[in-house]
């Protein structure tokens, strides 16, 4: 004990040693960047016009959130993606979940198998889809006409509230999975004995799902739901290779719509504030994330 | 009394043989759930390395094939020799290699720091928190003007740095989780033994959380790999990924150029399927907990 | 002896220069190639264009000795990318492929031609451009600054098959009540459109469609181009003289209510299509009707993937019926113009790269390939044998082209010209999507329109578009209130 104090001690610069090259790091390429940007939020620049700005205050801010017709759309197209995302990837994820907790053998393996599609990147995923997608010649359409299903080619994007579809449907496979592991990861923290003692009272597999598994469930599932919502609300790559926000603005997204406007018109400025909005809809999710942990921790301690 | 006795036997074996068939039924149903969840999730994978091996009469045929009358490496070939396939796949795997590096080189002291030290106490680990739930498009505009002042666009330098700073919150993360798992008291004798905390660090802890740091790096791998806004945006052409490339694709609609880009797509998700046949069993955990949000 | 030592160094270093000056492999025959080694970058922005530079790039090499590096940025991001390099001072490429009607805000960027030509004794045969494109291709604030690389215009294709059948003929007549020919005037196109789409008008069971389009907004936005050629023949406009928007007077709105309600008739996904589908269904028989860019043509004449070779019709884009004449007004959509970086480090180089891909036999080859989608932009193009003969047919495509040079509208080529492009081609697909009435579509990209002309300036755009007016007018478009009642 004496010689742990003593090492203790002796080196107090240690810790913060250890951990400086990462917060120097993160100051430069992360803090800096932020503060850079929240600094380009109040002003003007836009490069199509030239290298000089000025100081134009919480302009941007209320020209996004009262008058941009296409901005505002995009946040209601990133809303309405992510309300049957969430549900379809939760209970796609559950259900899976489930049957994987009743297997015992070659449960890796078929989890491992399951789990590859959120490994992927949403680039590849969308791409992979576009494909499938395409009306003349892609998977899924070949194989209707081929079942009688479908008579003449059928285009996924032909309207935007089918586009829509078509987004969340990518985005279900893409995700589930992670949804999936996360349940299967809470299913595997319920004790056994649990289930042992409602079959010895003879409950059925319904109630003990719905009296059991369900409540001790509940957190890991708003663990899961959190996390998704906060990747959700930055869809990006998926748009850009499935439908590059068409047909004209249905799937534009709040972070496709925010590139557009940086990358395409080039206004910087009013890029950094739209991304401001972003950040601070991912921080009002994020404290709630830790307000929902918080809770629980201070609930089983 | 014999009567009831030898009824009782019966009953119970016509309730276990009930509960025989419905264990079986249910046994089945799980199957056949597990069967088409297999296929929805792994189809697309099954078509498309399929139509990359896949000549023209056979993608544009109807009845559609499914199966390549003659498959060929072709549209591999082309997409290596004309679309410099190559590069670009060399490109993604060198970022990606060098970010994982960096970020382990750099997290795991860190995260030393908070497991052993509580260094930065709950202030630092809610910072870090939402950092990693930062979306990419926040940092996108004030990253692409700085590295343009710098000439850091188009540059391994750039991008691996980018990368490995935005990996770092995540991998402390992780990194804290596996370290609170140690058992403290190796590290304890070695220090006895007259050990540096460093020194304790890479010949103790490391040889011993190697898995942990094995997923960590992993992760990290396939984070980068992903990445997409950072690299269309600070891509030259010499040091586009794969990611990007797919993106020459999508003009012309899906047919003209199916061959590459199905070609690409089977290149540009070979990691995942590597990181899944080498990760079975700490998957659960660690995708669980976001591992490959990139 | 002292300077025994400094002359063994001096050779030896001398030597070691002439050493690593030539290349392993190559016989260094210093005159025959002059610009041995020398890699220049370009950058173009769709795969098909790195294809048709691979056309003539070994001839490049043997002449010259010149490697040519493309690289390939998507048609979404092009204009973003590089006007984004541009703004900031520099540029990793020598040789730029642009859109000319992006001039205004690319041209600053670009080396002058002439000083080069007199000093390196370029030959750039200038009087061998088509008219049109010698107007609008070639110079900004009066400066040569860029050679044509690609003639973008529009014209009409049919299938010959589907209007020469006497069952088609007869049905035609007895439904409309007048002839079936290809179709001159909108009204016209829209009938053939309703009348062929959902079933086998070439004779067979199969579910054809009506017609063909593009109406993707991205880039430069493709449902635009479509929009327009009617747009103009109703009188439009894009500005008047004090840049107020004009696409939402009467004429705009009625092209767009007559897209919209033709949409049925167009194959499904045609939100999406951008050049190449609608080509590849004219091409395979599956629409009768297409307007689009002159590559189809050649594409229509390949055997390779053309069922309708020798079986189609070239003719200039239909129009409007005003007292009793027909106003066309085919658009000359973007093109594509080669120039060379003013922040080159290779300039000379690059200047001869320019000059040879420009070369009558050279960019004839580019032309002609039905793999590329460049398309013909001088005389020597047009009136070539060999083209003439290339496919069946060929000829009459060829004069078909020369038939609508005189019509021809070009984009607004003012600063910003791509950015007021692709926020109508958005609303335009926004209301071909039915997410916005035509009316309502129209009202909200004027109002884009005056954002954009606000952010760069209203006496800017107006002294810039002043000139362009007049010379739109020159050529006998201007706006007419009156038009887009009365045409028939």
């Amino acid at each position: 004990m004496r010689v742990s104090a003593l090492a203790l001690k002796r080196k107090q610069w240690e810790p913060f040693a250890f951990a400086s090259p990462s917060l120097l790091l993160i100051s430069l390429v992360i803090v800096f960047p932020l503060g850079y940007s929240f600094y380009l939020s109040l002003r003007n620049f836009d490069l199509s016009v030239g290298p000089d700005h000025e100081f134009v205050g919480l302009r941007n801010y209320s020209e996004a959130l009262l008058q941009d017709g296409r901005f505002l759309g995009s946040v209601w197209n990133t809303a309405v993606i992510i309300a049957p995302a969430l549900i379809a990837e939760l209970l796609l994820g559950l259900g899976i979940a489930l049957l994987l907790s009743r297997v015992s053998r070659g449960r890796p393996v078929v989890t491992a198998l399951l789990a590859i599609p959120a490994m992927v990147s949403p680039v590849m995923a969308a791409m992979a889809w576009r494909m499938m997608f395409g009306v003349k010649f892609g998977a899924i359409n070949n194989l209707g006409r081929q079942l009688g299903i479908i008579d003449v080619y059928f285009d996924w994007f032909a309207t935007p509230a089918l586009s829509i579809l078509s987004v969340v449907l990518v985005e279900v496979w893409h995700n589930t999975p992670f949804m999936m592991l996360v349940l299967l990861a809470g299913l595997q923290s319920i004790p056994q004995e649990l289930y042992q003692a409602a079959k010895a009272d003879g409950a059925t597999a319904w109630q003990t799902f719905w009296f059991i598994t369900l409540p001790l469930l509940k957190f890991t599932m708003a663990v899961g739901v959190m996390i998704r919502m906060i990747d959700l609300t930055k869809l990006f790559g998926l748009i850009f290779i499935l439908t590059f926000g068409g047909p004209g603005g249905a799937t534009e997204t709040l972070a496709f719509n925010t590139y557009l406007v940086g990358f395409k018109d080039f206004r910087m400025s009013y890029a950094a504030a739209l991304s401001y909005v972003i950040v601070l809809a991912v921080l009002a999710l994020t404290l709630v994330f830790m307000w929902i942990s918080r809770h629980r921790e201070a609930r089983t301690a | 009394m014999s009567a009831v006795v030898t009824a009782t036997p019966l009953v119970t074996v016509r309730r276990a043989n009930r509960h025989r068939v419905q264990r079986g039924l249910a046994g089945l149903l799980t199957y056949l759930g597990l069967a088409l969840a297999l296929v929805f999730f792994l189809g697309p994978f099954f078509w498309i390395v399929t139509t990359s091996l896949k000549g023209n009469e056979d993608f544009f045929a109807y009845p559609p094939v499914w199966v390549p009358s003659e498959p060929s490496l072709a549209h591999y070939g082309r997409l290596f020799t004309h679309s410099s396939g190559a590069r670009y796949f060399t490109n993604s795997l060198v970022i990606s290699s060098l970010s994982m590096l960096a970020a382990l080189v750099v997290s795991l002291p860190t995260a030393y720091s908070i497991a052993r030290w509580r260094f930065g106490g709950g202030f630092l680990s809610t910072v870090l928190l939402v950092l990693r739930m930062l979306p990419a498009i926040a940092l996108i505009i004030p990253v692409y003007l700085m590295y343009k002042l710098l000439g850091l666009t188009n540059n391994y330098l750039g991008l691996v740095a980018l990368y490995t700073v935005v990996y770092i919150p995540f991998a402390v993360w992780l990194l804290v989780g596996f370290l609170r798992d140690f058992p403290v008291e190796i590290e304890e004798a070695a220090l006895i033994d007259g050990c540096s905390r460093l020194r304790a660090l890479i010949r103790v802890v490391i040889p011993i959380i190697a898995p942990g740091l094995a997923v960590v790096a992993l992760f990290a791998f396939i984070a980068t790999w992903n990445e997409f806004l950072f690299a269309i945006v600070l891509t030259g052409i010499e040091t586009k990924t794969m990611m990007v490339l797919v993106t020459s694709f999508t003009s012309g609609g899906t047919d003209t150029f199916y061959g590459e880009a199905s070609a690409s797509v089977v290149l540009g998700v070979l990691p995942a399927f590597a990181v899944a046949f080498f990760l079975q069993r700490y998957l659960v955990k660690g995708l669980a907990l976001g591992g490959t949000k990139g | 002896m002292r300077w025994v030592r400094p002359l063994a160094v001096f050779t030896i270093v001398i030597v070691a220069l002439l050493a690593l000056a030539g290349r392993p492999g190559h016989e260094p025959v210093y005159g025959a190639r002059p610009y041995e080694g020398t890699t220049i970058r370009a950058v173009v922005n769709a795969e098909y264009v790195k294809y048709s530079l691979s056309l003539v790039e070994k001839d490049l090499y043997d002449k010259l000795g010149i490697t040519l590096e493309t690289e390939v940025i998507p048609l979404d991001a092009f204009v973003a990318k590089t006007l984004l390099e541009f703004n900031s001072g520099d540029s990793p490429w020598d040789l730029i492929m642009f859109g000319p009607s992006n001039m205004p805000d690319y041209g600053r960027h670009f080396e002058p031609l002439e000083p080069w030509i007199e000093k390196l004794k370029l030959e750039f045969h200038l009087d061998d451009i088509v008219d049109v494109f010698r107007k609008v291709m070639l110079r900004y604030n009066g400066k040569l600054v860029s050679m044509p690389y690609d003639g973008d215009i529009h014209i009409m294709y049919w299938n010959k098959v589907a209007f020469e059948r006497p069952d088609n003929q007869k049905k035609f007549k007895a439904k409309y009540g007048y002839d079936l020919r290809p179709p001159k005037t909108w009204k016209q196109w829209d009938d053939a459109a309703e009348f062929f789409h959902g079933w086998g008008w070439d004779g067979s069971q199969n579910k054809l469609f009506g017609a063909g389009a593009s109406y993707k907004p991205s880039a430069s936005g493709y449902s635009y181009h479509w929009w327009r050629q009617r747009f103009f023949a109703y009188g439009g406009q894009y500005f008047d003289a004090s840049m107020k928007p004009l696409i939402n007077t009467a004429a705009g709105v009625r092209a767009l209510e007559e897209m919209v309600r033709t949409m049925p008739y167009y194959p499904p996904g045609v939100l999406l299509f951008e050049s190449e589908e609608p080509k590849t269904m004219l091409v395979k028989g599956e629409v009768p009707l297409l307007y689009s860019w002159t590559s189809t043509g050649k594409r229509v004449g390949n055997p390779a993937e053309s069922v309708i070779v020798g079986k189609a019709g070239f003719g200039i884009v239909p129009g409007a019926e005003i007292d009793g004449k027909i106003v066309n007004r085919p658009a000359i959509t973007p093109g594509r113009g080669m120039a060379v970086s003013k922040y080159s480090k290779k300039k000379e180089a690059t200047m001869k790269v320019l000059e040879f891909i420009s070369l009558p036999e050279q960019s004839l080859k580019i032309v002609m390939d039905p793999k590329t989608i460049m398309d013909p932009w001088r005389l020597s193009h047009l009136r070539s044998e060999k083209f003439r003969k290339a496919f069946p047919d060929a000829d009459k495509y060829l004069d078909a082209i020369e038939a609508t040079f005189p019509f021809l509208v070009p984009d607004p080529v003012i600063p910003a010209a791509d950015e007021y492009q692709r926020k109508l081609s958005f609303e335009i697909t926004e209301a071909l999507a039915k997410r916005k009435s035509p009316k309502d579509a129209l009202d909200t990209a004027a109002k884009e329109w005056d954002k954009v002309t606000e952010r760069r300036g209203l006496e800017k755009q107006k002294a810039f578009w002043g000139e362009k007016l007049h010379e739109m007018k020159q050529l006998g478009i201007e706006y007419r209130p009156d038009w887009a009642a009365k045409a028939k």
